[in-house]
């Protein structure tokens, strides 16, 4: 069978539709890849190049001597930070079991197999879940102390909205994934609707809700640890005082606590969490 | 009077969905040992829950312990879900929990909300369940949980919860088949043994229909949600069975 010459340099027809095929594809990521690079020289252009102060930066010297001053540590700050430090973790460990007691109702009503009504209560609790992770702990955290004023009140209150949505979200999945024999088996001896929930429900979502409240109380010792930048007790209020009084050695003694306290928090999580799967 | 009178049950799960019960009579009278035979998508477990409405009847009319059953409220469904023991094919024992609790849970229609969120369930429920536990032979495992039986111990913590609601009827659905020929039988005899003993009626889907000859005085044979048989045991041949199941057979 004779195959079918291309008029201009004697190859094979398909070699051209190919070689043009491929053509085509390199000119496509070529475009892909130069608008991307555009795009992004645009972004860096807006935000560092003219967004930057450069006079103030001085030389690199200027740069590394002011990063250097972290270096340092302050001891002496040592006995003032056992006490926010206690309070940073109570903070975090409050806020989780305030936030669990809000999420156990949202997830109720979240849950499409379980939620007392579909058409308003359904949609209700999954946009709790939504507005309580969209909005940021540091904001929640603004907007509870303009509430009830400076102290850790703000921040448990600020942990406990922000947890709601993280655990709501994965207990209402749990209860729509539950098996329902033994829910059936529950209504059929007459049980009303709460002993349907606590007998029939409850134990089988109960070790995934506790494993999620253990990794959510670890996350939430991070989050209480800045809630002092925004007047709200813990650890944070001390680094913003070393901050506003240029001893950046305390600083650095802060977040040494900071990290000591998120370890001791990951041990704890990850030996509690061993302990309930 | 019977206990249990069916009349002209018809269900649909969907508005638009296939009719899956086209029309049942039957009556359970107060000493029946009853069984429910017939191929797989015949409609048996669809008939079995419409007695204790766990699935609504669209049409017809149920009639249990003299109370029609269609007409009651939620409040009132409970109160005569109290009276229907129930046991299932697959047990649905709460996995998590004790033996006990399991067994105690069967009062729940009798415990307030308060009582039941401490587990605090009234003395006379617990030696009863302890007798209850010995009579189905599961003494020694009381404090285990549920998941650590085998399959045979399961169904007689499902059989020891039914009988706590002190039952006026029982409903068992395909209690045997996940459970070996042995375990079956030993399974069934205990049943017919604890409900002639308590003189309660029972109503039993099974699809093994030799366990049915063996153990129950009365049989209805359903195919494609009619009833197709109906009658004293003695009295179902060959040829009944080749109808009841001659959709399979094809």
């Amino acid at each position: 069978m004779a195959t079918v010459q291309s008029h201009s340099n004697g190859l094979p027809l398909k070699t051209d539709i190919q070689i043009g095929l491929r053509r085509k594809r390199q000119m496509r990521m070529a475009l892909i890849w130069g608008g991307f690079l555009l795009f992004a020289a645009w972004c860096l252009n807006g935000t560092i190049i003219e967004d930057t102060d450069w006079s103030r930066i001085g030389g690199r010297n200027g740069v590394f001597a002011s990063l250097g001053r972290y270096l340092t540590i302050d001891w002496n700050l040592l006995p003032e930070l056992i006490v926010p430090t206690i309070e940073t973790f109570m903070m975090a460990s409050v806020g989780t079991v305030l936030g669990c007691f809000f999420s156990l109702p949202v997830a109720w009503l979240g849950a499409a197999n379980v939620t007392p009504n579909k058409i308003i209560l359904y949609p209700l609790g999954r946009f709790m879940m939504v507005i309580s992770r969209s909005v940021h702990e540091i904001v929640w955290a603004l907007i509870f102390v303009s509430a009830v004023g400076l102290g850790a009140l703000p921040g448990v209150l600020a942990i406990a909205m922000r947890s709601v949505g993280f655990i709501s979200k994965i207990t209402a999945e749990a209860i729509e994934n539950i098996d329902a024999k033994p829910v059936e088996a529950i209504r059929a001896t007459g049980g009303n609707e709460f002993q349907v929930l606590y007998y029939g429900i409850l134990p089988q979502i109960y070790p995934v809700v506790l494993a999620t409240v253990i990794f959510e109380w670890d996350i939430n010792i991070r989050r209480s640890a800045v809630m002092g930048l925004v007047g709200a007790g813990g650890l944070g209020l001390l680094f913003f005082r070393q901050m506003n009084s240029f001893n950046y050695g305390g600083v650095s003694m802060v977040i040494l606590a900071i990290l000591l306290l998120i370890m001791l928090g990951e041990i704890i999580s990850h030996y509690l969490r061993k302990a309930v799967t | 009077m019977s206990v249990l009178s069916v009349r002209n049950l018809r269900v649909r799960y969907t508005v638009k969905g296939p009719e899956i019960l086209k029309g049942i009579d039957f009556d359970v009278e107060g000493d029946d040992f009853l069984a429910m035979i017939g191929p797989s998508g015949a409609g048996k477990s669809t008939l079995i829950r419409c007695v204790n409405r766990l699935v609504e009847p669209t049409g017809g009319q149920i009639t249990l312990l003299g109370q029609d059953v269609c007409a009651l409220n939620a409040r009132q469904l409970r109160g005569l879900r109290r009276n229907v023991g129930m046991i299932f094919q697959e047990f649905n024992l709460i996995n998590r929990m004790s033996v006990m609790d399991n067994v105690l849970s069967g009062r729940l229609g009798y415990t307030s909300n308060i009582r039941s969120l401490f587990r605090h369930f009234p003395k006379k429920d617990i030696s009863q369940a302890l007798d209850y536990l010995d009579r189905v032979g599961l003494g020694e495992h009381i404090n285990k949980r549920a998941d650590e039986l085998s399959g045979g111990q399961r169904q007689r913590v499902g059989i020891a919860r039914a009988l706590m609601q002190q039952p006026k009827l029982l409903l068992l659905d395909e209690p045997t088949s996940a459970l070996d020929p042995k375990i079956s039988r030993e399974v069934m005899a205990l049943i017919l043994s604890i409900a002639k003993e308590l003189g309660v009626p029972t109503l039993c889907n099974i699809h093994d229909v030799q366990l049915a000859k063996e153990f129950c005085n009365r049989i209805i044979g359903l195919q494609d949600g009619y009833k197709k048989f109906d009658g004293a045991t003695a009295t179902l041949h060959e040829s009944d069975l080749e109808e009841i199941y001659a959709m399979e057979v094809l």
